[in-house]
């Protein structure tokens, strides 16, 4: 039986698991027609996809810029410029130069350190949600908790932090593919601009005033010359800026989602606060901020008994290979205490997330404060909305009461 | 010098290469594409303890291997 290959269909939006399911039993490796590239879903052909960066690149900006007609190329140059080097858009050798640099202020052991700060941001938030009997979890919690860690990390001022928040969000619009929004690139291009003159005098007074935050960290890196140049930097400070936010909003919001969906998990979290870092890992599995991501062929690649021509696009479809049966005993089950669990939501291979340890501190505080202070929280709603894109799994609201 | 015990944990191991690349001489990739111990006295202590930190899933432990003290984490 032909699979249909509507992303975007509203059942495919409301539920991806049930169609990638299929794909997995029927066509794991899959080219989708409609989408112009291919679908990897089974658990063991993302890790291997993954592990091989010789072959799959990353370099986004490469094929984008081929698609693009001269005019356009010149017209988003500013876009393709900094983009081009942002880690996630970037093969060896600069990825793992820029990566080794940045690593230091991202490990479990770093980010440990801002896990009172996170604890309080997230005491805030809830406290000033507690007043009333009902809060829109994504714009009121979900939202805010990511913008304000990174920014303080970061460095960004608190009275800044709305202005950055906005030009990163249009920075975004290019990333996350949507079927209705026409003049994204444009858009984007704009955010970013903004970013980018908004890091410009920052950088400069930390050169003159170092802080204990990470603008000064790369600023001293850039000092020391071959490590990082100045539009290295300033990419740089834009792709942290921006990584963290759409993406740590949709794990939150898909983790209490199924922890509101799953009552016992919700009783035992609550019972046994010693499972909030499996209960953190266990939504990251079973309903991740992140359906898939991009690689591009290099060369002819045999991958699930398919050959993959030399640049042919694919989608690695975590979401997918996080359901794999093959992998996870009982995949559809949200089991909180699931270990071993090695899902791929972060990604796998030398792309893992970067701030995945900074996201897992801030899940872990919001889940384990969430069920202590709204013992009785529900959804307030059923019928529940994805955003239309293909890569993030991303709500619209989430209403809740108690 | 002081000998050490290195684990790598490979339900935890994400392949993201930090190891190997910190301390060259003490990891490299199997097979599989997961951190793997080749000599663990092949770099200077405090690089080894370097490349279990900067693992981003904490896969590493370090121990010295006469005592059995754990160095990391």
């Amino acid at each position: 039986m032909l699979v249909q290959d509507d992303l975007l269909a509203p059942e495919v939006l409301r539920d991806p698991y049930t169609y990638f399911a299929r794909l997995r039993q029927e066509a794991p490796v899959h080219w989708n027609d409609r989408w112009g590239g291919w679908l990897v879903t089974r658990y063991e052909d993302v890790v291997r996809a993954f592990r091989d960066p010789e072959r799959l690149s990353s370099d986004r900006m490469a094929h984008f810029q081929r698609e693009l007609t001269p005019h356009d190329r010149e017209r988003l140059h500013v876009l393709i410029q900094y983009f081009s080097r942002w880690l996630v858009f970037t093969d060896p050798p600069y990825h793992t130069r820029v990566r080794m640099l940045v690593n230091k202020a991202f490990t479990p052991t770093s980010v440990e350190r801002l896990r009172p700060r996170v604890r309080q941001i997230v005491h805030d938030l809830l406290a000033a949600a507690a007043r009333r009997r009902h809060m829109e979890f994504v714009r009121e919690f979900a939202f805010h908790l990511p913008v304000i860690v990174i920014s303080e990390y970061l460095g960004v001022p608190p009275e800044d932090r709305e202005a950055v928040k906005e030009w990163s969000d249009e920075t975004s619009r290019i990333f996350f593919i949507r079927a209705d929004d026409p003049d994204r690139r444009e858009r984007s291009q704009a955010g970013l601009i903004r970013l980018l003159e908004y890091f410009e005098p920052l950088i400069h007074d930390r050169r003159r005033n170092p802080r204990d935050d990470l603008i000064s960290a790369l600023v001293q890196a850039e000092e020391r010359g071959d490590l990082l140049s100045h539009d290295e930097l300033l990419a740089t400070c834009t792709v942290l800026l921006f990584a963290g936010h759409e993406t740590t909003t949709n794990l939150l919001a898909n983790g209490l989602l199924a922890l509101l969906r799953h009552r016992d998990q919700w009783e035992m979290l609550r019972q046994d606060p010693s499972l909030t870092r499996s209960a953190t890992e266990e939504l990251l599995r079973y309903d991740g901020p992140v359906k898939a991501t991009f690689r591009w062929a290099r060369v002819d690649v045999e991958l699930g008994g398919k050959t993959l021509r030399a640049g042919d696009r694919m989608l690695l479809v975590l979401a997918s290979a996080n359901r794999d049966p093959e992998k996870f005993p009982e995949p559809d089950r949200v089991d909180i205490t699931r270990n071993p669990n090695p899902h791929v939501a972060f990604g796998h291979g030398i792309h893992v997330c970067l701030g995945a340890p900074l996201a897992r501190v801030e899940a872990q505080e919001a889940f384990a404060a969430l069920v202590q202070h709204f013992p009785h929280l529900r959804l307030a709603r059923e019928d529940l909305e994805y955003h239309p894109t293909i890569v993030s799994r991303a709500l619209v609201e989430l209403p809740v009461e108690w | 010098m002081r000998r050490l015990r290195i684990e790598v944990d490979l339900h935890r191991c994400v392949g993201s290469s930090i190891c190997v690349l910190t301390a060259p001489r003490t990891f490299t990739l199997n097979t599989h594409g997961q951190s793997s111990v080749v000599d663990p006295e092949g770099d200077p202590l405090e690089v080894v303890l370097e490349a279990a930190e900067g693992c981003p899933t904490m896969a590493i432990t370090v121990f010295d291997a006469d005592t059995g003290e754990q160095l990391f984490p």
